[in-house]
């Protein structure tokens, strides 16, 4: 492969789709456009494999969270996007996980750095 | 509608996909990458696209049923692929469902005849045990049967029936002889049949004089009036009585004939029985009969209450039996108590009877046909399973999931289980059509024989569950393979490990030996019947037509029936193409009857039964039964009281002594003997001659007669002539049978004649069965040393050592299974042999037919793949891995 991921960090399991829910917290968005928010706000520390997303887009889309339109968008609309976007169901699922997640952080915290935790 | 949407989802999908390259190359040709390398680097980026779609697919959920159906369309290719595995095993699927089940449903249906009757399982017939007078069961005394119905609790219902056959008039036709019935008006009633039109018997048609009533079968119906529903009110006449058509009974009403409703199989059934044709009420006056006599000529059909069992009638019914014996008066009753029993037996047994052991052989057909079949699956699928070894073994270690690779197995199988399965239906249907056309043999019913669908179920199951069983099971072992082990192991020069090259030959032989089993019995039963056939059997059948007259009561008189047999004698012989005509009193080929006691009038001996049959002049020329001494009946014999006797009721009374003018006594009268004919096995073909006593016809003119002719072309050809002959004497007389002797000696060997023919269907399944299993068990593993034959072919091996070679693979499992399959028939040899006729069960020449036919048959199937071995090119052989 050309670039060597040096310093990049596999994704956990089960943590694309909070990530995909939260990016769309923002407003719509297509594929590239997660992948490349998601690479971009970690300064590409998080590495999304782009062919991962879509399953992801689609698990997600089939369990009510996200719902996707075909959309014109580009420099003078001539090209159709997929945007997907929240659902009312998606931002309970992503309070939801996002509480988990810190809970289980914090978990992680006090056991990995017990003084500082105390 | 699944189709379009998951199609919609596919085109958007992949647009989806496409946008996405679209813009990660926009986004790379802007990092100054040009564009074709800007593309390779967004597809980079975006990982394999294929397989994106497939995890995607997944996510969708329905995947599983895509994944099916992709793979049974792969199995579909595959299959095409390799044509030695698909034939084999589509033709065995074919052969073994549809030649079991076309061959079980005909025997089923004709033999087993199930009674269509609505809960028949609670119908029973009644049989009376008079010990003193009959060694066997026989019908009831109508007194007895009529305190039965009025005393026992046990039956909702009982009715009377009697077969008999009586000519049928319409119209100005000359009568036919029609099987008909004689019941009392609940006979229906107990057999819960509802008329198609109009009604059946009600108890007012039971009373002499109101009696003049009668129901017809659908098949008269439609014969005679062509199904014309203003049937109803017309008018019949039988036997010279005016009947009024009250009802026809529905297409599938069947009541057994004579012979199918019998409380004793030990005796030889009559041929030419009847079905029943027309139902008529009996009248019947039980006072009118005595206490002790008038057994066997009714039946007592009954129906059990709910809940009553067989033993608990059974109980009551002789319960009233023991009390008839008590009441019984004076004059008839028996020497000893306790002479006077009863036996209920359920209708379904009385109507199949016994004919086990032919229904135990029946049954081993099958089972060793479908075992074959099985065999043959097993086999085939193993070799399959070995060849894909290597392919599963790359599959798993490139990651494909392990229930794919077993599903992947089955959907083979599934997808030759349906196409064979669906030919195996189409089989059977054809065979069964095919039988029903041409039948060698008259069967009753023959023409309503369907498709039984729980055989058909019961052979589709079983094969088609063998062969997903023998396909499943490698499959589910190349689950826990370790991939590596097997990819190195396995190279594809050796697919075959020698213990399952073992295991495959052992299939082999167990094939050859059930194969062996049944061509052995099929064998047998062929030589049976050609012993049957050929022996010598005292007459001649050939150009010898014959005709059946039974007289009415017109004919009561003895000089009326002198008169009309003097009469019809004379035109018969006037027929064109006749040679010579005699007549004699009972069908040849039916049987024992009129069964007297003889003897000599100077010298009294033990009891000594002979057949007795009233004869013309001409009969015994006609027959072409040789005269052995004395003379045959000449016009004189008219007024003389002659006998002429059989060799060996002579030699029996006689011993060396020339009998010629002695005098015997039968019947209470003297006669003497004026002549000697060879024996003769005109009662039976079954049975060694029979000692018989012929007397002259004016004796005692017979109620029955049967002319004969021997014509001097074809016996078909006088046929009509006869039928004529009879009619321009007495145009209202019925013909109850006009047909060739040859054909009358057919039906009298139509049980054995079927069974044969059953057999050789069975034989013929099992041996193509077996060929196609050394073809394909031979083909694949020639497939599979291609490289191996290629070696030896340019090491210098000549075409003759890889015949050898190839042929050697399969002579052992062949050989072996023969030899056993040999060993293993004698077993239930003894149980064959009470169904043979002059064969032993352990018949050398049949074996040595069996082993020649066998040899042959296991060549031609191994010949093409030997070929196809010594003709591999050591060149491309060796090229191609």
């Amino acid at each position: 492969m050309a670039k060597e991921p040096t310093n990049r960090v596999e994704l956990l399991q089960g943590t694309l789709d909070m990530l995909v829910l939260r990016t769309l917290l923002f407003g719509p968005a297509h594929g590239h456009q997660i992948a490349k928010h998601i690479q971009r706000t970690t300064d590409e520390v998080l590495q999304v494999e782009h062919g991962s997303l879509y399953p992801a887009l689609h698990r997600l889309e089939r369990k009510g969270w996200i719902a996707a339109k075909w959309e014109s968008a580009g420099k003078d609309l001539k090209r159709e996007f997929k945007y997907y976007r929240l659902t009312p169901a998606g931002r309970k699922q992503l309070l939801a996980e996002e509480s988990k997640w810190k809970r289980m952080t914090g978990a992680i915290a006090r056991i990995m750095w017990p003084a500082e935790g105390e | 509608m699944f189709w379009r949407r998951r199609n919609e989802r596919e085109e958007d999908l992949e647009r989806e996909l496409l946008s996405h390259l679209e813009l990660a190359a926009d986004e790379q040709r802007e990092n100054g990458l040009s564009a074709e390398e800007a593309g390779y680097a967004a597809r980079r980026i975006l990982g394999n696209t294929t397989r994106v779609k497939e995890d995607v697919r997944e996510m969708w959920g329905w995947t599983r049923l895509g994944i099916i159906l992709q793979d049974l369309r792969h199995a579909a290719r595959t299959l095409r692929k390799s044509p030695g595995f698909a034939v084999t095993a589509f033709f065995t699927l074919a052969i073994g469902i549809g030649a079991s089940t076309a061959i079980f449903t005909m025997v089923d249906s004709v033999i087993l005849k199930p009674l269509a009757y609505r809960d028949s399982g609670s119908l029973v017939v009644i049989w009376e045990h008079v010990r003193p007078l009959f060694p066997n069961l026989v019908g009831p005394n109508p007194r007895h049967a009529d305190l039965w119905k009025k005393q026992a609790s046990a039956f909702s219902d009982m009715a009377l029936v009697q077969h008999s056959s009586s000519g049928l008039t319409v119209g100005t036709d000359h009568p036919v002889q029609m099987g008909t019935v004689i019941c009392s008006s609940n006979f229906f009633g107990v057999l819960q049949a509802v008329p198609l039109l109009g009604r059946t018997f009600l108890p007012e048609d039971d009373v002499k004089g109101h009696d003049n009533v009668a129901i017809l079968t659908w098949a008269l119906w439609q014969s005679l009036f062509h199904g014309d529903p203003a049937v109803i009110g017309k008018f019949v006449r039988l036997r010279d009585t005016p009947r009024e058509v009250i009802g026809v009974l529905p297409a599938d009403f069947r009541f057994p004939n004579a012979n199918a409703l019998r409380p004793s199989r030990s005796k030889q059934p009559l041929s030419g029985v009847p079905e029943p044709a027309i139902y008529i009420p009996a009248a019947l006056d039980p006072n009118r009969f005595g206490w002790n006599g008038d057994y066997g000529n009714w039946v007592a059909v009954a129906r059990l209450k709910p809940g009553v069992g067989i033993e608990q009638a059974e109980v009551q019914i002789n319960t009233i039996q023991a009390q008839i014996e008590r009441d019984m008066p004076a004059g008839e009753k028996f020497d000893q108590p306790s002479s006077l029993h009863a036996s209920v037996q359920p209708m379904q047994e009385a109507v199949v009877g016994d004919s086990g052991s032919r229904l135990w052989l029946l049954m081993a057909a099958v089972l060793g046909l479908m075992f074959i079949a099985s065999m043959n699956l097993a086999n085939t699928q193993l070799g399959r399973a070995l060849s894909r070894q290597r392919e599963s073994a790359v599959c798993s270690a490139l990651g494909a999931a392990k229930w794919r690779l077993v599903w992947n197995g089955l959907a083979e199988n599934l997808l030759l289980a349906v196409l064979g399965g669906a030919a195996g239906v189409a089989v059977a249907a054809v065979g069964l059509s095919l039988f029903r056309r041409y039948s060698p043999v008259d069967l009753p019913r023959l023409s309503e024989v369907h498709l039984n669908f729980t055989v058909l179920l019961f052979s589709m199951a079983l094969t088609i569950g063998s062969s997903l069983l023998f396909g499943i099971l490698p499959a589910l072992r190349l689950m826990r393979a370790d991939p590596q082990a097997s990819l190195q192991q396995s190279s594809s020069r050796m697919p075959g490990t020698r213990q399952s090259g073992r295991l495959r030959t052992w299939l082999i032989g167990l094939q050859v030996f059930g194969c062996t089993g049944l061509l052995l019995v099929t064998g047998l039963f062929s030589k049976s019947l050609l012993h049957l056939l050929n022996q010598d059997k005292g007459f001649e059948t050939g150009n010898v037509a014959v005709a059946e007259v039974r007289f009415g009561n017109a004919y009561a008189s003895d000089q009326s029936r002198t008169a009309f047999i003097d009469a019809v004698l004379q035109n018969v012989r006037g027929v064109p193409g006749v040679q010579s005509a005699g007549l004699v009193s009972s069908m040849p080929l039916e049987g024992e009857t009129w069964i007297e006691d003889i003897q000599r009038v100077d010298k009294r001996a033990p009891e000594s039964l002979i057949n007795l049959r009233w004869v013309s002049p001409g009969y015994f020329d006609t027959m072409r039964e040789r005269l052995v001494a004395g003379r045959l009946f000449e016009e004189r014999d008219r007024s003389l009281q002659s006998a002429v006797l059989s060799e060996g009721l002579a030699r029996a009374l006689w011993q060396n002594e020339n009998p010629i003018g002695a005098q015997i006594t039968t019947e209470g009268r003297k006669f003497s003997v004026i002549g000697v004919v060879a024996d003769s096995r005109s009662t039976s073909l079954k049975t060694a001659p029979v000692r018989m006593a012929y007397l002259h016809y004016v004796d005692r003119p017979p109620n029955t007669i049967v002319f004969t002719a021997r014509g001097t072309q074809s016996a078909a050809s006088i046929v009509s002539g006869m039928r004529q002959a009879i009619w321009k004497y007495a145009p209202d007389i019925a013909i109850s049978r006009v047909k060739t002797l040859n054909s009358q000696l057919s039906d009298s060997l139509a049980p054995e004649r079927f069974q044969t023919m059953v057999l050789m269907a069975f034989g013929g399944a099992a041996l193509l069965l077996a060929m196609l299993g050394i073809y394909g068990v031979l083909s694949y593993s020639t497939a599979t040393r291609k490289q191996e034959i290629g070696v030896r072919i340019a090491l210098g091996a000549t075409r003759r050592a890889i015949y050898t070679l190839t042929l050697g693979d399969a002579a052992i499992p062949v050989l072996a299974g023969l030899a056993t399959g040999l060993v293993a028939s004698i077993l239930p040899s003894r149980a064959i042999q009470r169904l043979l006729y002059g064969t032993q069960a352990v018949d050398p020449s049949v074996t040595l037919v069996v082993i020649a036919l066998f040899l042959a048959a296991a060549i031609a199937a191994a010949l093409l793949p030997a070929r196809r071995a010594a003709s591999v090119d050591p060149m491309e052989a060796l090229r191609c891995e």
